[in-house]
């Protein structure tokens, strides 16, 4: 069931592999970094800026792009299960 | 038929936001006149939270599971940000499903694609990870809201991780769903919970493959 399904592409199909190379980058960033402790410094960088300008340009959905600039607060995050803290 | 038709877009809902085990069935109320519908869930996987939260990372982007969840076309990070004093990470992403069932489905919600926004906060401190999950598209006739909190296992913190998950479900009251909204419970519940295992079964086998990797590699 469902395994024959067409793959239609979406708007963000053409930053396809920046897309790829940030989130392999973060995986391992986040697996081997900061997991470990050593989250002072941000990385991938370079590929979050390729990728991100990429999106930028392509992401063609108004109530996504918000997202792009929108200054990310714990605010929008929605409200905790059984007051997790955040 | 009708019955049919509301059960299949109300599963289409319920199908992006790929469950994990089905435990407790919290039940459905009415509030005024508008369907909710609240499920809370748990499940213990055997695997420390340091893996499990690296494989929730994965679970729509590795190749491995394209058949599984193949109804997710994309996942993009939109934003995210990094606390470098607290340990904290939080990101939001887009995921851009292809909407399954029937043609008159699409006729009736007008697109095939639906587009959903997921906002996580990690807390590498307190080892805490916790998703939220909301459709941005058909919001005209449906809401569904997943929350997903990872943490340690408290009988067994270093080893075993706990997933608690709360999902809710609004079928809109002017939708032309509505008038038919109290007849889906049985199947869908039914449905609902053959989704559920799909969405583990990812998960687990990511942990199995993390495993692997690590003592391959680290140890």
């Amino acid at each position: 069931m469902g395994i024959a399904k067409v793959k239609s592409s979406s708007s963000t199909s053409p930053c396809a592999h920046l897309r790829t190379a940030y989130h392999n980058c973060f995986n391992r960033w986040y697996s081997e970094k900061f997991l470990k402790g050593q989250w002072d410094k941000e990385e991938c960088v370079a590929e979050w800026q390729k990728y991100r300008t990429c999106l930028s340009k392509h992401l063609d959905d108004k109530h996504l792009s918000r997202f792009l600039d929108a200054e990310l607060t714990p605010a929008d995050l929605g409200g905790s299960i059984d007051g997790v803290s955040r | 038929m009708f019955q049919n038709l509301v059960c299949q877009l109300y599963l289409f809902a319920i199908y992006f936001f790929q469950m994990t085990k089905v435990e407790t069935y919290v039940g459905a109320y009415s509030k005024t006149n508008k369907m909710v519908k609240a499920y809370a869930q748990e499940h213990v996987y055997k695997h420390p939270w340091e893996r499990v939260t690296s494989a929730s990372w994965r679970k729509y982007t590795d190749p491995q599971n394209k058949c599984t969840l193949s109804h997710i076309l994309e996942v993009d990070t939109l934003n995210k940000k990094l606390d470098s004093e607290s340990g904290k990470l939080y990101t939001t992403r887009a995921i851009t499903l292809h909407a399954p069932g029937p043609w008159f489905i699409r006729k009736i919600v007008g697109q095939d694609i639906c587009h959903c926004v997921e906002s996580t906060v990690v807390d590498a401190q307190t080892r805490s990870m916790q998703l939220t999950t909301c459709n941005i598209s058909l919001q005209k006739f449906i809401e569904v809201e997943e929350k997903i909190h990872y943490e340690p296992h408290p009988g067994n913190p270093s080893c075993w991780t706990l997933c608690r998950q709360e999902t809710s479900i609004r079928i809109k009251p002017l939708s032309k769903l509505a008038s038919m909204a109290e007849k889906i419970e049985h199947r869908c519940a039914e449905k609902f919970m053959q989704n559920s295992v799909k969405g583990r079964e990812v998960m687990e086998r990511i942990c199995k493959y993390l495993e692997a990797e690590t003592s391959g590699i680290s140890l």
